[in-house]
């Protein structure tokens, strides 16, 4: 199976990206025996340059003994600190030894080195007790140091790591004992931490899954292509908004191999995240009617494709509530800004939706969050609304509203319970601006403005 | 896995190509000389430089176990049974009272039949009692009055500074108006000798004989030390115990090999990563080939000898203090200034390790240990993973077969014998009393002065012990290492009883790149360095 695999890695890593592999690395993402990954660098280096020459470049781990410069202790010359031998003996009265005559000291020595000075620095060695390819990189090195930032992108192995030695063959040590923790181990690098939020996908219960299909069916057979499926990354939407697109990117990529690189990727990538999340829900405040209004989008470039028919007694509606809520954020702006950062969840917009008089659209049963209790940490998926912004053929900008499934993880906190104030008021302000509530703030409002 | 049975077929199909690929890439080999055992290319074969199709990855042995079991002479009491009210004289009188009695017994051996021109060498109790002109001897503590030592009188006027000292190198001031002292519970006595020059620093306890010149100084003719004391059998703590419970001794393997490094210098930032990487490797035995790898199998424990972690200390030296003071005026605890890199980056390094070797890990000058001798292990609460390799500081204080974190100065028995190891600066602050002296001949005095920290507590520091000072030597060591150190080196020493210890001055690893390996069979003692080529400008 590692066969080939191996020279697709290599060749990924190494020629595609650019980048530096070390046979650490190259066992860790492959899963191989230290000594057979350095097998495997040498194959490839020697079939790519077979093919092309110089297009991949190694360095050499070299031990053995070194040939001596001087016949004299081969230590102390060693840095050039030749501390004085005193003739006379430290004490007088001290019971010295005969002139000793030092012996060498066997000294093995462990060499990396790159393929330009290989061929000098085996000729230092007076015997070479093996050699190695260490790593492959796409062109000559400057700084070896860049070397070691492999071992910062071997990803993070939960296997017990008292049984390490049977796949990556590190000498094995029957004695060690180890404690199992009493606590969620704490990785305590920044790294790990990143990956292990991320990595974590949350299990989709299947029966749930079933469910959100079957209650979409309806919807879809009543409206056509009107309402989006959006039961997340098991049918990918290609409708949804970027945003989501790029995230399930990730995490599949996360998925099908859990090399390094691909970690490293998805955790830059999945830095911007927050934001990126943020910023559909902060606008998902489109009133509730305009998305029940049969738009229909096909694909992703939703400003190409103005043909929603929308009609003007609704675009009306729309436009006040618009202007509705400026009105209130201005004044949660003056009062309380607090809970504006709180991201409306699935079920509350669920409920909400729910009242407003519509409830063949969506199924209230499946905004519900799925949310599994793991070691402390939630996980899980919950539904959410997420707004869109089209252009009608009036050259309106139309928003419509859109449930999508979206993963979260114990970073989030706990869906908040809506305060009831704000709740009353806006229902009582107007039945239609409830879906609203609670969901602006002031970066959107600006947006628009 | 499955690969396991088609591999011997393609083995003989790929043959050619894989000797092809062998003969352009490896150096044709001169012939063996007769002296020099040449690389042998039998299996297992250290030429790693093969290609497809690759077979079984070599069988590397299982490491033997470490019969390790530590003593805790050095441990200091806990929480508030620990006082720091004493006097630190209480500390000199203790140790001149302590060993007065062998370097006396020493010294009559030596002289009781010792004449100067018809006038025999008598023996004086107290220093203050010698009178002109007779021949005598005494015993009393070193002091060394020097021009450049600190001094604490110093510090307290220090507001009245303009610039404070740079630190000393080196104690000795070139002018030679450095004095010495011999000093009892009575009173001091100016000592000067041709045989003192540069020989004995303060804290040490010795006989002097000679006679008392017109102008009250004792001219010191010869001296005496106490020597090595009584040295345990090997297996002797663990025979006397099994022998105590009736139970037969055990047939015991041969001894595995004890790697020794000493100032890592962990910085957290990448400059220093790679050889620190190599030398994980070389310790996991996952680098180099199975020749290597083999003999990497045969260490059975790793010691850590001080200075693991860079500027850690609690305690800030002038410099960096310096630097500090001039970067940020705040008061109190500066929180953001803490940076957590080198200790996350230790941790990862001893928990990488931990499954494949135990570690015993001793405090060093730099780490974030208390600064006072001796200093106490390192909390375990520092390395989050490497911890669930230790015991439970609750549950016991020392961990056999884990991560071991103990005192500096420490001593324990391995494979039966005593080890006696410090972070070295009981080692580097000596080394500023005297000229031209290797680390090795500071140590061996130490053995024979039976006192492994004398300038403690006059410039070194130390815990005010009161009633018994674990800083002076009782067993005699089988080996005796100090870290840090500026070079490598070691040394065979006997004791009058046939003592023999072996002395390993064990470098710093950050600029060495050293390992040291004890056989601890044979006392054989091996280097293994670790390097990088440092590439060349391409020209």
């Amino acid at each position: 199976m590692a066969e080939d695999e191996y020279k697709d890695y290599l060749a990924a890593r190494v020629l595609t990206e650019n980048k530096p592999v070390t046979y650490r690395l190259l066992s860790r993402a492959l899963k191989v025996n230290v000594n057979v990954a350095k097998w495997m660098l040498f194959d490839f280096q020697q079939k790519q340059n077979a093919k092309k020459p110089n297009s991949v470049h190694a360095t050499y781990l070299i031990s053995g003994t070194k040939r001596r410069t001087q016949h004299t202790n081969g230590v102390n010359d060693r840095d050039g600190m030749d501390t004085a031998m005193r003739s006379s003996p430290f004490m007088s009265s001290m019971p010295e030894a005969e002139e000793r005559t030092e012996e060498p000291v066997k000294t093995t020595t462990i060499a990396l080195v790159r393929e330009e000075e290989l061929e000098k620095t085996r000729g230092e060695f007076q015997k070479e007790a093996s050699i190695h390819i260490y790593s492959l990189e796409p062109g000559p090195i400057e700084n070896l140091n860049v070397l070691s930032s492999c071992n910062h992108e071997m990803a993070i192995d939960h296997a017990d790591p008292m049984e390490q030695w049977r796949t990556y063959g590190s000498i094995h040590n029957p004695y060690i004992k180890r404690r199992t923790a009493k606590y969620t181990p704490l990785t305590s690098s920044l790294n790990s931490n990143a990956i292990a939020k991320h990595v974590a996908t949350p299990p989709v219960k299947p029966d749930a899954m079933a469910q959100a299909k079957e209650s979409e069916k309806p919807v879809l057979s009543r409206k056509g292509s009107g309402v989006e499926n959006t039961s997340g990354r098991s049918t990918p939407q290609p409708a949804a908004s970027t945003s989501t697109l790029k995230r399930s990117d990730s995490k599949s990529g996360i998925k099908k191999d859990k090399t390094a690189g691909d970690i490293f990727k998805s955790f830059a990538k999945s830095k911007s995240k927050p934001k990126e999340a943020e910023k559909p829900q902060e606008s998902a405040s489109a009133p509730i009617e305009d998305a029940m209004q049969g738009m229909s989008e096909d694909d992703g470039d939703a400003d190409d494709e103005p043909e929603v028919k929308v009609d003007e007694e609704k675009n009306e509606a729309a436009r006040k509530v618009r202007e509705e809520r400026t009105e209130r954020l201005r004044k949660m702006m003056e009062d309380d800004d607090e809970d504006m950062p709180d991201a409306p969840t699935g079920t509350e917009l669920q409920a909400e939706a729910t009242t407003l008089g519509t409830p063949d659209a969506i199924e209230p049963a499946e905004g519900e969050s799925i949310v599994t209790i793991q070691n402390g940490r939630r996980r899980g998926r919950r539904r959410v609304m997420k707004k869109k912004k089209v252009k009608d053929e009036d050259g309106y900008l139309v928003t419509k509203e859109e449930a999508t499934w979206e993963s979260f993880s114990e970073d989030e906190p706990e869906p908040k319970k809506l305060k009831p104030a704000p709740t009353k008021q806006a229902s009582t302000a107007k039945g239609k601006a409830a879906g609203k509530k609670g969901q602006g703030s002031i970066a959107s409002f600006f947006k628009k403005a | 896995m499955a690969r396991k049975s088609r591999v011997a077929t393609p083995a003989a199909v790929g043959a050619s190509k894989v000797q092809h690929l062998h003969n352009r890439n490896f150096k044709t080999s001169p012939p063996p000389s007769p002296g020099l055992p040449y690389l042998s290319m039998e299996p297992p074969d250290g030429d790693m430089l093969k290609g497809a199709p690759f077979g079984d990855a070599p069988y590397i042995p299982s490491r033997n176990p470490s019969a390790y079991s530590p003593l805790h002479t050095f441990e200091l009491p806990k929480g508030t049974d620990k006082h720091y009210g004493q006097q630190y004289a209480d500390m000199y009188f203790l140790r001149l009272a302590l060993l007065r009695k062998a370097v006396k017994q020493k010294a009559e051996d030596a002289w009781s039949d010792f004449e100067l021109g018809q006038e025999k060498a008598s023996f004086v109790e107290r220093v203050l009692d010698v009178r002109q002109g007779q021949l005598c001897w005494i015993v009393g503590t070193v002091y060394m009055e020097m021009a450049l030592k600190p001094n604490v009188l110093d510090d307290i006027s220090k507001e009245h500074w303009i610039a404070a000292p740079p630190p000393r190198e080196t104690y000795v001031s070139s002018g030679g108006q450095d004095e010495m002292m011999l000093e009892d519970e009575s009173g001091r006595l100016r000592v000067t000798g041709e045989s003192l020059n540069s020989h004995y620093v303060t804290g040490c306890v010795l006989a002097a004989l000679g006679t008392e010149q017109a102008d009250g100084t004792f001219q010191v003719i010869a001296t005496q030390y106490a020597d090595l004391p009584r040295q345990p059998q090997r297996w002797e703590r663990e025979d006397s115990a099994l022998s105590r419970a009736k139970k037969p001794k055990p047939k015991r393997e041969r001894a595995g090999k004890l790697a020794i490094i000493s100032g890592l210098e962990i910085t957290g930032v990448d400059d220093d990563e790679l050889s620190l990487d190599l030398l994980l490797e070389y310790l996991t035995g996952e680098a180099t080939g199975p020749p290597t790898q083999t003999e990497a199998a045969q260490i059975t424990r790793l010691i850590i000898a001080g200075d693991s972690l860079s500027h850690a200390s609690p305690i800030l030296s002038r410099e960096d203090f310096a630097i500090k003071k001039s970067k940020s005026k705040h008061y109190g605890y500066d929180a953001s200034a803490y940076n957590a890199s080198p200790a996350e980056r230790f941790d990862t390094f001893l928990s990488d390790l931990l499954p494949t070797l135990p570690i015993t890990l001793l405090p060093g000058a730099s780490d974030p240990a208390n600064v006072a001798l001796p200093q106490q292990p390192l909390h375990t609460a520092l390395f989050p993973k490497a911890r669930l390799y230790a015991e439970p500081p609750a549950k016991s204080n020392e961990t056999i077969h884990g991560l071991d974190t103990v005192t500096n100065p420490w001593d324990g028995d391995i494979e039966g014998y005593r080890v006696l190891g410090t972070g070295g600066q009981t080692v580097g602050d000596l080394l500023k009393y005297v000229d031209e002296v290797e680390s090795l001949e500071v140590m061996e005095m130490m053995l024979r002065w039976r006192c492994i920290a004398p300038t403690a507590p006059d410039t070194l520091w130390c815990y005010p012990f009161q009633d018994d000072d674990p800083l002076l030597l009782k067993d005699c060591p089988h080996i005796y290492f100090a870290g840090c150190q500026d070079t490598f080196g070691k040394r065979v020493i006997e004791g009058p009883a046939g003592q023999k210890v072996l002395l390993v001055s064990v470098p710093k690893f950050r600029t060495t790149g050293l390992v040291v390996l004890v056989d601890l069979e044979s006392w054989e003692v091996e280097l293994v360095e670790v390097g990088v080529v440092q590439p060349q400008p391409a020209s």
